[in-house]
């Protein structure tokens, strides 16, 4: 099992990016994973496209927020 | 809501998810989301952080309606609430284990894992009664946590048979999942995890599409394992007659399960094993891992065909022997459908007050 979606996933939980308002820049997000901006993108287009998160641009930036889903089965690796 | 049934005034204490009101309320059960107003470094810690804003709202709720008769935790998650709450209040604490830490994690060390084996142990220590879903739950709680044995009752989770009744659009629902008419359609349902052994079960389908080429295999749920299991089942030249359908409403689960030749449940651990009793409520023959709760639901080759886990040459040869006897596959439904009415919520929430009464007794405060 790849351990970076679940990792990616369990962090912006646990930052609280659960709606638009709480959308996290994903340049912040990066910086916290310490990975680069362009790596954080690969794995957030996995999530994206698996429906677990979404991505949206606000005043320049590119932030993502987890879906419901995205909620789901971030809770379900630890239960 | 069954207790909320009976009568009784259930407030639930949860996390706030997107696009669920913070506050909502049906009949007498009052539903709490609560959001987590900061951020946290990891999820062990965002954990304790979540449980002092359950504790603020416990305590809130305590000066609106009264303290409560009883408080009923589930698992480690909100172990540091739940007593905190017992001790503030000086009400009885009761503790559900669906599952250990040490199971979910086949035993293998961390630090995170040492840190939540200490919570349940905490738990079950502050808890006045411990309620097991299965018998074998009720064993890993009395040997890993050392719980005395009149603490721990065993309370099976149940099923509503009534939700699985009523008309079903068979053919438009295997239509949705690539299931065309006369085909058989296998279904697996659950968490895309490494326990679940959805793995077993996508490579034990070539031998089942060999036996029964009309088949098709349908896979419902979600979760970290998609892309693996994606890509065994293209190693297993399988990709093309195999559907994953992400998460799919309770309602469209009801058609899943009503319009399926079978159900396997490949798991290599299940602590309870819903989906069991969910598929014999739905009329439908299984093969389940004769793991965990699962084999205690099934009784073999009576209401279902056990196999042993990690084998998918066993999973093949039951599956392939349901598809192929009709007369099989109909006396396996009929009994699992007789069974299931044992499981009704109605009976497990009068066992639920009979462990919160027994609760309130044992608990004294000076």
């Amino acid at each position: 099992m790849s351990e970076s979606p679940k990792v990616l996933l369990s962090t912006l939980m646990v930052l609280g990016a659960q709606s638009l308002e709480k959308a996290i820049p994903i340049d912040e997000l990066a910086l916290k994973l310490g990975i680069g901006v362009s790596e954080l993108q690969v794995e957030l287009d996995k999530l994206t496209g698996a429906g677990y998160a979404v991505t949206t641009r606000q005043a320049g930036r590119v932030r993502v927020y987890l879906t419901g889903t995205g909620v789901i089965t971030a809770s379900s690796a630890y239960s | 809501m069954a207790l909320a049934s009976l009568g009784h005034e259930v407030h639930v204490i949860t996390l706030d998810f997107p696009g669920a009101p913070y506050e909502e309320l049906q009949g007498s059960l009052y539903i709490h989301r609560v959001p987590v107003s900061a951020p946290a470094p990891s999820f062990h810690s965002w954990v304790l952080l979540f449980n002092n804003f359950f504790e603020k709202r416990v305590g809130q709720l305590a000066h609106e309606f009264g303290p409560p008769d009883v408080l009923h935790i589930h698992d480690w998650l909100t172990v540091p609430a739940g007593v905190a709450a017992k001790h503030l209040l000086r009400v009885p604490l009761v503790m559900t284990f669906h599952s250990t830490e040490a199971s979910r994690s086949s035993n293998s060390p961390s630090t995170e894992s040492a840190m939540v084996e200490g919570l349940e142990w905490w738990g079950s220590f502050e808890a006045a009664r411990i309620i097991a879903v299965s018998g074998w739950m009720k064993s890993e709680v009395l040997t890993r946590l050392k719980t005395p044995e009149d603490k721990v009752e065993q309370i099976p989770n149940a099923v509503e048979p009534l939700k699985f009744e009523g008309p079903v659009d068979a053919m438009a629902a295997r239509a949705r999942w690539n299931v065309g008419e006369g085909q058989k359609m296998i279904t697996a349902v659950g968490r895309l995890t490494p326990q679940k052994g959805f793995d077993d079960l996508i490579r034990a389908y070539p031998a089942i599409r060999r036996a029964v080429p009309e088949s098709r295999l349908v896979i419902v749920g979600d979760g970290h394992m998609r892309t693996e299991l994606e890509s065994i089942a293209d190693q297993e030249h399988v990709r093309e007659v195999t559907t994953f359908t992400g998460f799919i409403s309770d309602g469209e689960l009801v058609e899943a399960l009503r319009s399926s030749d079978v159900v396997v449940v490949p798991s290599r651990f299940e602590p309870f094993g819903i989906i069991a009793l969910e598929a014999m409520a739905a009329g439908v023959p299984l093969v389940v891992s004769r793991v965990g709760g699962l084999k205690e639901i099934v009784d073999d080759s009576m209401d279902g065909i056990e196999v042993e886990p990690n084998n998918p040459s066993a999973i093949a040869e039951a599956t392939i022997r349901i598809l192929s006897d009709k007369e099989l596959a109909s006396r396996l439904a009929a009994r699992g459908e007789e069974k299931v009415k044992s499981y009704s919520w109605e009976n497990v929430a009068k066992r639920t007050l009979g462990v919160y009464q027994d609760a309130a007794r044992r608990t004294k405060y000076e």
